[in-house]
């Protein structure tokens, strides 16, 4: 099933719009602002069954929002699994799970001495994640214009690809920390949860990724299927279920 | 200030699966218990209804129903010559908050351990020698046989409604069971749950290979069933949402769903919540602890809780700490190899191996966290090690625990890590795979040990729980073993594809969750030079303290805890009945 063939898809179909009117422009911190203010105050709800689409960034500033709009249209081009990366919602998820609980060092020890140490022990710097998530998407910016002379937004995909793996293989030294152990160990999980968490948190939107894999989310009350269809396809996996469907 | 409260007769610290399991045998019998829990209960609760049950974010990634780290953590150090660090955020291993502790969002697989576990060192000697275990390797007998513990065992899957197939009833072995199995005098309680594709193909591998494959014990209720005390399990619905979730089908075996309703109606059982226990008082001369303090979290008040009987039924890490800060035992030393308190900490080595089957529909959603199958040939010292440079060993299982789409994934070997190809091989491969791990021993070593840390203290001022922790030689070469077995096993199972099969190594990585299993650090035995507590659980140097749990273990299986830790609670219940009736040394 491609995405355009779902019903569900108001948003995203009006997030396109936005992306094919600005299209001379990277695709970049701008989109969703400029969603926010196209999204006219009569416009009716695109998709009545679900909440408000989310729009605005609570954490990331706009050139934070910019880099973090590349990399996950990078990481999640569209093609004929889902949507980009920013359609998919990836980057409002990052954004807020930043500008939340976790990005704020909820259930982190953060108390000192703080030192260095082996990357078995876990992260040991004293900043909160969202501070951690920012300062790397600095240094990895700096990184970007020193080595390519260009902002990462403006890399070409593949130049971008070629970037964040360089990045991934901790290529890049000198900074006040590993490169390689933030995208790692904070930017890749990040990614992967904003793919595949419930679309609550704003990631994973119309549940493209469940989908994608055939996972069939709620309710998961298989007793009777876990032996009807032991070894067989599943026909639940083409219509998965969220949170918000029973909610 | 504290303010001392009235005696009380026996006072347990931790409100989790043991406080439970002890606190049920002596209100039976008429003694009153006081149980004091650090969290709360979080029961009936968006934990425990849907549609927020099934949040994968919230309760698995973000360790919702798991010890805050940001009060409380250890910290670790991987040998004496090193610093500790504190670890941060810990994805190792997950102790528990809240009435049930851990035993709320544990996945319910219930193991009892080899008939000779109990007597490991006696086993191995005699099997291969006096020679045969090196120095540092501190493998030690409990002091109490299984035999002893069996009707404890049996009490304890009939409390929790266990379902299973036995392999051995009254030293005759069953067909479809686990040959290796300890005997037992009873049939588990229900049949066991339902084989996933996954388990057949691996049911199918290992029987022709003439290993002798079995249906994991789960702490999943395969039907409904209702206990000897009257509680309820609804029926498993295999949604795989079990470790770390707690089960909105109520089919899951926990202490808040089988213990804690009918504590809470005996006048004789008290539990307050959110009180974390500070410390224990010692009267060193009179070798006797006259009580615990706490802290009432919901106030900030300090309280002094005298009691005839202390019970540490904490995590593991916590029940060392209490003594180590309050000088009871000897302090365990690694140069000399004396003292007691924190020696054979151990942990429990795990690996894994994918497999990839294009055109078997694997279903990974349709499991609960237990309804795997196993095979034992390669656990413990169930086959000859004659020849071999290490002891111990793995079962090895295929369980798919229910393929929830964050963690859950497998993709093949090669693939790059996003992009369209990474994309599409989730896509290919999500329903066409599964993994094959091995859970295995982790036997003591003189170096790896628990003590205080130095620097780092926890929100209350105290220090962290220092863990020294690194796999030692000799599990190193056992996981490598039982790995490459494992890898024999997936190849011959005909899949298209199978990933690398890659043994547990140094240094031991936080960051990676691989067993909630830690124990040790107070361990029983009948020898006080080298453990913490007797055989029946009582304090060599306090004789009216007593001290439960996975501490107590002197070394760790390739099984799950859970059945002994039960046994001996129970156990121990019985045992605080004649205790508080003759106080005097068990």
């Amino acid at each position: 099933m491609t995405p355009e063939k779902n019903p569900e898809q108001g948003r995203r179909g009006f997030l396109k719009q936005v992306a094919l009117a600005a299209v001379s422009a990277p695709l970049g911190a701008n989109l969703v602002a400029a969603a926010a203010d196209v999204a006219a105050p009569n416009q009716p709800p695109d998709n009545a069954a679900g909440p408000a689409p989310a729009v605005g960034y609570a954490s990331l500033g706009p050139d934070e929002a910019g880099f973090v709009e590349a990399m996950v249209n990078v990481m999640c081009p569209a093609d004929p699994l889902t949507p980009n990366g920013v359609d998919c919602g990836l980057a409002i998820f990052i954004d807020r799970q930043l500008a939340g609980d976790f990005g704020r060092g909820a259930r982190l020890y953060r108390q000192g001495p703080w030192a260095p140490g082996r990357p078995e022990l876990g992260y040991q710097l004293p900043l909160t994640p969202e501070q951690y998530f920012k300062a790397g998407l600095a240094a990895a910016g700096d990184v970007c214009r020193t080595t390519r002379g260009k902002r990462f937004e403006e890399l070409s995909p593949e130049e971008a690809d070629v970037f964040l793996q360089e990045l991934a293989a901790d290529k890049f030294t000198g900074g006040h920390f590993s490169l390689g152990e933030w995208f790692n160990g904070l930017v890749y999980p990040l990614f992967e949860q904003a793919c595949f968490s419930d679309p609550l948190y704003g990631g994973n939107t119309n549940k493209v990724f469940w989908k994608m894999l055939g996972y069939p989310g709620l309710p998961a009350t298989h007793a009777n299927d876990m032996v009807e269809f032991r070894g067989k396809p599943y026909p639940g996996a083409r219509d998965p279920k969220s949170i918000a469907d029973f909610s | 200030m504290a303010t001392r409260l009235k005696k009380r007769t026996v006072v347990i610290v931790g409100g989790g699966l043991t406080a439970g399991l002890i606190s049920r045998q002596l209100t039976a019998q008429g003694i009153e218990v006081l149980v004091l829990e650090r969290g709360g209960n979080s029961s009936n609760g968006a934990a425990e209804k849907l549609p927020n049950q099934r949040d994968e974010l919230r309760w698995d990634v973000r360790q919702g129903l798991v010890q805050d780290w940001a009060v409380q953590t250890y910290s670790l150090r991987h040998s004496r010559k090193e610093a500790s660090l504190p670890v941060r955020r810990m994805e190792a291993f997950l102790p528990g908050e809240g009435r049930g502790g851990a035993a709320n969002h544990w996945t319910g697989i219930t193991w009892r351990w080899a008939e000779y576990d109990p007597a490991l060192r006696t086993r191995l000697e005699s099997r291969y020698g006096k020679t045969a275990i090196p120095a540092e390797v501190t493998v030690q007998d409990w002091g109490v046989s299984y035999a002893e513990l069996e009707k404890y065992h049996d009490l304890f899957e009939k409390l929790f409604g266990i379902s299973g197939k036995a392999g051995n009833i009254q030293g005759r072995i069953q067909p479809g069971g686990n040959p290796f199995e300890a005997p037992r005098q009873n049939e588990y309680p229900q049949p066991a749950l339902e084989l996933t594709e996954a388990g057949i193909i691996f049911k199918q591998t290992a029987e022709k290979l003439g290993y002798k494959p079995f249906p994991m014990a789960a702490g999943n209720s395969s039907g409904t069933y209702t206990n000897p005390d009257g509680m309820k399990l609804g029926a498993c619905q295999y949604c795989g949402h079990c470790d770390r979730f707690l089960c909105e089908a109520k089919a899951k075996s926990t202490p808040e769903l089988l213990l804690y309703p009918v504590l809470l109606e005996r006048p004789q059982f008290e539990i307050r919540l959110n009180c974390h226990v500070l410390g224990v008082d010692y009267d060193r001369d009179g070798k006797r602890v006259t009580g615990v303090r706490y802290l009432d979290l919901l106030t900030g008040e300090e309280y002094e809780q005298p009691a005839d009987v202390v019970v540490l039924g904490a995590f593991t890490m916590t029940n060392a700490k209490l003594l180590l800060m309050a000088g009871i035992g000897e302090k365990y030393d690694p140069v000399t190899g004396k003292g007691v308190v924190g020696r054979n900490f151990c942990y429990q080595s795990s690996s894994l191996v994918n497999l990839f089957f294009p055109d078997r529909w694997i279903n990974p959603f349709l499991a609960s966290g237990c309804s795997g199958v196993n095979i034992d040939e390669f656990n413990a010292d169930h086959f000859d090690h004659s020849g071999l440079d290490f002891l111990g060993g793995g079962a090895i299982t295929a369980n798919l625990k229910g393929g929830l789409p964050i963690r859950g994934r497998r993709v093949p070997p090669g693939t790059p890590r996003w992009g369209t190809k990474w994309k599409q091989a989730n896509a290919d491969w999500y329903a066409h795979s599964f993994a094959l791990t091995a859970q295995a021993t982790c036997y003591p070593h003189r170096e790896n040990f628990l003590d205080l840390d130095p620097s780092y203290t926890d929100a209350y001022g105290q220090p962290l729980v220092r863990m020294t922790f690194d796999w030692q030689q000799n599990e190193v070469r056992m996981s490598e073993y039982v790995t490459r077995k494992m890898e024999a096993v997936a190849q011959a199972a005909g899949a298209k594809i199978v990933g690398p099969a890659v043994p547990r190594r140094g240094p031991f990585d936080t960051r990676v969750s691989q067993s909630t299993h830690v124990v040790g650090g107070t361990v029983m035995g009948a020898d006080p030079r080298t453990s913490v507590v007797s055989p029946h659980l009582q304090h060599w140097d306090a004789s009216n303290l007593f001290v439960v749990g996975a501490s107590v273990l002197p070394h760790n299986s390739g099984y799950n805890p859970t059945g002994p830790i039960a046994a001996l609670a129970l156990r121990l219940g019985d045992d605080l009945v004649r205790y508080v009736g003759k106080p005097d040394m068990l």
